[in-house]
């Protein structure tokens, strides 16, 4: 007796379309998975032939393979659990219907309940124009029908399961009503700029960053308010479009970290790893198919690097290519995945190791040696991919204690909005750019003109600070941002200036 | 009073009867393992290992079946399989006996790959 139905496997946010076949005939009573399962498909036998019995039907005596095809392609996750399950009451005839075009996912308890699992929404998405409708845990019912137009059935158990394809009992395909999901996009700020305390400049730094996708160095003292600063970035950004959402969406889904009946990842992503991360939990890897790593999960938002130079040399090397990229493809013997990553990276630091260079009250205790020490642990190459480099300093007591006014969230972002629309309107027929921050060569050329004023301001910076030509564009890249925020087609000398100024830390890096 | 082999066995004959199944061999024995019982019930071959004890000592009669016991009921089977050439689907009950009490698990073990 055979039966044949449909899966889905992801390969990291790839989907592949898995057919499932079982046979049950005459002989010792065997059970086994074939078609390159790794060890978690293989041990959903005990777990299926459990789910079977306890749920009260009969678990066949004999023998029982089920394949998945292509039987070249790896096969991971819990997600077969179900279609197996399924597959074996089909061969034994305790499902009658047919079921060929539905697409089944799902983890089985020994109850027989179905569990929720990963990367539903890349292979709803991808498996579409390939069948008919998808069965799926009721906790990834939302999540795979924002994905497809296909009809999609959240089932809590494998009776219900099974009856509902026998047609003994009806499942209200899950309602997806895209306008109401784009109410939810309403930003709220979960970070007030407001709260933080002075740091003017900082501040308008960070809404520069925000403008023109620039990547952000700060560095202070500690309690200078740097890491405060970074956690209200992503709230200025502009919100997800629908588009983005749903990429972000995908790689949560991969990496298993969507909430139970999440649908749409509709905030912008702020990850901030600890600075002892490993070089494949920054950039992905682990074991089968790579996960992905924080520079995927940080797609579309905020990558912090607290204590930068404290970071293991290696992985921040890593992280060159896919800030330039906007991707990464990590490949393993085997098999080979690519994962967007096109993140703002926020990065802070102390002047030196003990922290107080500069500090005009706590004395530094580092000597010089230990200073070029720590700076040198940042490469140029790295340090090449950030365009803006400021100084945070300790906040005056004054700041402190005195009534303060500050902006809010809210308004720095409308200005932000803004200066990214007039960014999508000038590069809308570039495929590969979309904001200043990618402006480099012919682009820099073609978007960057400067007034004559401006020219001559930049001439003369460079010849009194003996700037680089490195230095030269990543001024006129920010100049660019800056006049957008200003609402200017044109780059004037005001957005030189403070282009020049939004550097200040810049000496305090080697190779800036 | 401790049943002798022979004596449960019949005892567990007469159960299996009782719920349908076929008795078609008794103590089928060969030079790598033996098994107690071959039945028929419902189109499945089934091999029936019987297990007696007075008591719960040692984990009761159950227990007894360890993978050792396994390994020589299911080379019996296939031994068995060889010589009638059946295509049947197989299965392995093992039926427990207990002063007044007998109890009979279906699908005990299947063969581990």
């Amino acid at each position: 007796m055979f039966a044949r139905l449909l899966s889905g496997v992801v390969l990291g946010i790839e989907a592949r379309l898995i057919e499932i076949q079982c046979d049950v005939s005459g002989g010792l009573p065997t059970f086994n998975v074939v078609g390159l399962p790794e060890k978690e498909v293989s041990e959903s036998r005990e777990r299926i032939r459990s789910a079977i019995k306890n749920t009260g039907f009969s678990f066949p005596a004999g023998r029982i393979t089920a394949n998945l095809a292509p039987a070249d392609l790896k096969k991971e996750g819990v997600g077969f659990d179900l279609p197996i399950a399924i597959a074996i009451l089909m061969a034994t005839g305790q499902i009658t219907e047919t079921t060929e075009r539905y697409l089944l996912l799902g983890e089985l308890a020994l109850n027989g309940e179905v569990r929720g699992v990963r990367g539903v929404l890349p292979i709803a998405l991808e498996t579409a124009s390939e069948i008919d409708g998808l069965i799926v845990p009721r906790d990834n019912g939302l999540e795979a029908a924002i994905a497809t137009d296909k009809p999609v059935y959240p089932v809590r158990t494998l009776l219900e399961t099974q009856r509902f394809l026998n047609r003994e009992t009806a499942i209200a395909p899950v309602p997806v009503d895209r306008n109401a999901l784009r109410s939810m996009e309403q930003p709220s700020f979960r970070h007030e700029l407001a709260e933080v305390r002075g740091q003017l400049q900082a501040k308008r730094a960070l809404e520069v960053a925000a403008a023109g996708g620039h990547n952000l160095l700060m560095i202070g003292p500690p309690g200078s308010g740097k890491s405060l600063l970074a956690r209200c970035m992503p709230d200025l950004l502009p919100t997800l479009s629908f588009h983005e959402a749903l990429e972000v969406t995908r790689i949560y889904s991969t990496a298993g970290m969507l909430e139970p009946g999440a649908s749409l990842v509709w905030r912008r992503p702020y990850r901030a790893p600890h600075h002892t991360i490993s070089y494949a939990g920054m950039v992905g890897g682990g074991h089968g198919v790579p996960g992905p790593g924080e520079i995927s999960l940080a797609h579309h938002g905020v990558l912090f690097l607290d204590e930068l130079p404290e970071f293991d040399r290696r992985v921040l090397e890593t992280l060159r290519q896919p800030l330039e990229d906007r991707s990464i493809l990590i490949s393993r013997a085997g098999i080979s995945v690519r994962y967007p990553s096109a993140f703002t990276l926020v990065a802070a630091m102390n002047p030196c190791p003990c922290g107080f260079l500069g500090d005009p009250i706590q004395a530094c205790t580092c000597s010089m040696h230990e200073i070029r020490r720590y700076r040198k642990r940042l490469s140029g190459p790295f340090l090449d991919r950030i365009d803006l480099c400021v100084e945070v300093p300790r906040v005056p007591a004054d700041d402190l204690f005195g009534t303060h006014e500050a902006e809010t969230s809210a308004c720095v972002h409308n200005r932000v909005k803004r200066a990214r629309e007039i960014q999508w309107d000038r590069m809308r027929e570039d495929e590969n750019c979309h904001s200043n921050a990618q402006l480099d060569g012919e682009r820099l050329e073609a978007h960057c003109a400067l007034e004559e004023s401006a020219q001559q301001l930049l001439q003369r910076a460079v010849v009194r600070f003996g700037l680089s030509a490195r230095a030269h564009v990543r001024i006129r890249r920010v100049a660019r941002t800056i006049a957008d925020l200003a609402d200017s087609s044109a780059i004037q000398a005001e957005h030189i200036a403070e282009a020049i100024q939004l550097r200040t830390a810049a000496g305090a890096v080697a190779g800036f | 009073m401790l049943m002798h082999g022979g004596e449960s066995e019949g005892k567990a004959c007469r159960f299996l009867k009782e719920r349908g199944y076929r008795i078609l061999a008794r103590n089928w024995r060969t030079r790598m393992g033996e098994v107690d019982i071959i039945a028929r019930e419902e189109g499945i071959l089934v091999f029936v290992e019987v297990k007696a004890r007075s008591g719960n000592g040692f984990g009761g009669p159950e227990a007894a079946v360890d993978s050792t016991k396994q390994r020589r009921i299911i080379s019996a089977a296939l031994s068995f399989m060889e010589e009638t050439h059946c295509e049947l689907p197989m299965r392995f009950d093992v039926v427990a006996i207990r002063p007044g009490k007998v109890r009979l698990y279906q699908d005990a073990f299947q063969v581990a790959d």
